[in-house]
């Protein structure tokens, strides 16, 4: 870890309904072993929720994580609220499970990532740095997405 | 070479090694020597720890014939989109073996609000349709038998275990038929539904009042109806090792049986049996240990904490679900290999039920041939493999008696501890059951990512995927469409339009009385799911009795018409 670069701050958002978390705790860990900051919201939150947590927090990545298979219903709402608070800046990721046919429309949100469970932690920590570099070169979301 | 890498091939030729034992553990961190001899277990005494199968106490198995007499319940959730789909898919499924109807639910209803909850959207339909009113029961549940058939309520909350249980005693009573003829069990955990899933519906204070509601209601009006079964499958799923998990679940039912017992003047004995709902992992021996001394322990512990005298109060029935979480979105296909052998470990340790999980299940909601596969593989094991035909195959064996012993000892470990630490709900306050289920999960994490736990097509054994493979993919049932999901909320508003104002204002008052003065909550929810009331309405009102407010998510307040009745 270049101790000269900014540290990440992560917030792992879930919401809506879904009772899994191992995934998000799984996370939270290996970020926090990455040398990022890290804020879990917990279960049960509004989309309008983890955005006003992530801008509190001045997250740079909104790490979305479900295993409903609902991931497109849940980003398209949180992608509104980010817009609707003028925090589009922050990086939105995603992981759990999501249906295959649902990546490309998740991709072309600006939302990255979409890891299914057993994705090697490295991958998933080495994308949100990924994102992060491209987010300070380019700071429309959009952009830096692609 | 198929879809073999030329890098692997050559590795496998010129790497002996390659593929070799990683650990000397159990999947549970229990270290194993290489082989076990008689010496190894010397202390056990056949009589008084094993005994035949069907004598206490009972690790052999609960019935003298076993498996001869009665095969164990092929059982499993059937989670679909529309009640009327659902109701399609159990009749297929009955026709093909099923013979425990385990009750879907989606995560909203579950959670304890209703379809058109600002929070219900996001997660709607998953997991099961929305059983928000009786009239969903009712169309589920059409053209199938009440009576006499196995029914299984695994809901996630307290407060859906209340709903489910009282639509399903309402529905018996708009057919004219004889509730003492309702078969099944609940598992009504009131430490699992915040232990695992945190609960909003109701504080645990409101949680454990209703469990033993329903335990004292049931006793005296459905005598075939397990209404509490402890489950330690989720807390295990969430952390916890096999020991810790015989712990819990026992720990659940000691604190549960004995408010039952101090507070309400019941004995042991007036439950009948208790169901154990526990998780088959994917350690094989281990997995077969556990069942062996769960049963073991809870003959002891009915029999001398919780005063047993009849066999039946000491005899555990054990109902399976198959791990979720051992299943891989990597190569689904080898989720066949995983599922066949967990379903094996149960057979072999003589349990009573199982939910075997489906080799779709990491990639999506289980298909319609996944769940066949699922009751073949059953038949399989019991028509050609004739695994079933002796019962405690098993047992004997130096290794699995002594890894049965182990287990046991680690257990009551960990009871004393509990005990020491003033019980369950202290311990469940304290936080300290989550932390055991963290630590453990922690352990899990690092010993994957380091290589001493291996998953093959995860960390281990990548390889690619082929056609078959893709297949089961792709055939995952669909999470539902917007336009199932606006259905559902346009539905729920007609019916509260379409209801009988004064029986449902009647019916939920009646509710908030009783509740309120600590009386048994049943009947009057019974009576208001007849009247239409939703599973949002059933919960804020019982809330608002506790002082709480209507909405558990704090997002909604309660309709003007329940403040009425509740200020009037």
């Amino acid at each position: 870890m270049a101790n000269s670069k900014k540290q990440i701050r992560v917030v792992i958002g879930k919401v809506g309904c879904d009772i899994h978390e191992r995934g998000a705790f799984a996370l939270m860990q290996a970020f926090r072993d990455a040398g990022m900051e890290v804020v879990y919201t917990g279960r049960y939150q509004k989309p309008e929720a983890v955005v006003k947590r992530a801008i509190d927090e001045r997250a740079d990545v909104l790490a979305l994580s479900d295993s409903t298979g609902s991931m497109r219903y849940i980003a398209t709402d949180v992608m509104a609220a980010l817009k609707k608070y003028k925090a589009d800046n922050i990086c939105v990721v995603a992981g759990g499970l999501i249906p295959p046919k649902d990546i490309p429309v998740l991709e072309k949100m600006g939302v990255t990532g979409n890891y299914g469970p057993g994705t090697s932690l490295d991958v998933i920590v080495n994308h949100v740095i990924g994102r992060v570099e491209k987010a300070a070169q380019n700071p429309s979301n959009k952009d830096h997405a692609k | 070479m198929g879809t073999v890498s030329v890098t692997e091939t050559e590795r496998v030729a010129f790497d002996r090694s390659f593929g070799a034992l990683v650990r000397t553990e159990t999947q549970s961190g229990i270290p194993v020597k290489v082989v076990y001899t008689p010496e190894d277990i010397n202390h056990l005494k056949y009589e008084r720890d094993l005994a035949n199968p069907g004598e206490y106490p009972y690790t052999r198995g609960i019935y003298p014939e076993m498996y001869r007499n009665k095969l164990w319940i092929k059982s499993f959730l059937v989670g679909y989109t529309t009640p009327e789909e659902t109701n399609k898919a159990f009749k297929q499924y009955i026709a093909a073996g099923q013979n425990g109807l385990r009750f879907p639910a989606d995560l909203p209803v579950q959670t304890g609000i209703d379809p058109d909850h600002p929070l219900s959207w996001n997660s709607m339909l998953c997991g099961g349709c929305s059983t928000y009113a009786l009239e969903v029961y009712e169309k589920m549940l059409d053209g199938l038998p009440l009576e006499n058939i196995d029914y299984e309520l695994s809901y996630s909350s307290i407060s859906h275990s209340l709903f489910g249980y009282s639509s399903l005693v309402a529905l018996m009573e708009k057919r004219g038929l004889n509730t003492a003829n309702l078969r099944g069990n609940s598992i009504n955990d009131p430490i699992r539904a915040k232990l695992v899933y945190e609960s909003p519906d109701f504080p645990t204070e409101i949680n454990r009042r209703v469990c033993e509601d329903l335990l004292e209601f049931g006793v005296k009006n459905t005598p075939k109806w397990y209404a509490f079964a402890p489950n330690s499958v989720d807390p295990q799923q969430m952390g916890m090792n096999a020991i810790q998990e015989v712990a819990e679940c026992l720990g659940v039912a000691i604190a549960v049986y004995e408010d039952m017992i101090k507070q309400r003047g019941f004995k042991l004995d007036d439950f009948g049996a208790t169901v154990f709902a526990l998780d088959a992992e994917s350690d094989f021996f281990e997995t077969i240990a556990k069942f062996r001394a769960v049963r073991k322990m809870w003959a002891k512990i009915a029999k001398e904490r919780l005063g047993a005298t009849t066999p039946r109060a000491m005899s555990l029935r054990i109902g399976i679900r198959t791990s979720g979480l051992s299943l891989q979105t990597q190569k689904p296909l080898n989720n066949a290999a995983r599922v066949t052998l967990q379903i094996l470990s149960c057979v072999l340790g003589g349990v009573n039920s199982i939910d075997a999980s489906s080799i779709d299940e990491a990639v999506g909601l289980p298909s319609y041939e996944a769940r066949m596969f699922n009751l073949d593989t059953q038949h399989i094991i019991t028509h050609e493999a004739n695994v079933p035909l002796v019962a405690d195959p098993l047992g004997g064996s130096y290794y699995l008696e002594w890894l049965t012993s182990k287990i046991e000892e680690g257990a009551y470990k960990l009871l004393e501890e509990i005990d020491s630490r003033d019980g369950m709900w202290e311990c469940l306050e304290s936080g300290w059951l989550k932390q055991q289920a963290e630590a453990s999960r922690l352990k899990v994490q690092q010993e994957q990512s380091t290589g001493k736990r291996l998953i093959v097509g995860v960390n281990a054994f990548q390889g690619e995927e082929g056609p078959i493979n893709k297949a089961v993919k792709g055939t995952a049932y669909k999470v539902p469409s917007k336009q199932a999901r606006l259905r559902v909320i346009r539905a729920v508003k007609e019916l509260r339009k379409r209801r009988n104002q004064p029986r449902i204002r009647d019916t939920l008052k009646e509710l908030y009385q009783v509740a309120r003065e600590g009386r048994n909550v049943v009947r009057p929810v019974i009576e208001a799911a007849k009247a239409g009331a939703t599973i949002g309405e059933v919960v804020g009102v019982i809330r608002m009795a506790y002082n709480y407010d209507y909405d558990p998510l704090g997002e909604i307040s309660e309709p003007a018409f329940i403040s009425e009745l509740i200020g009037g």
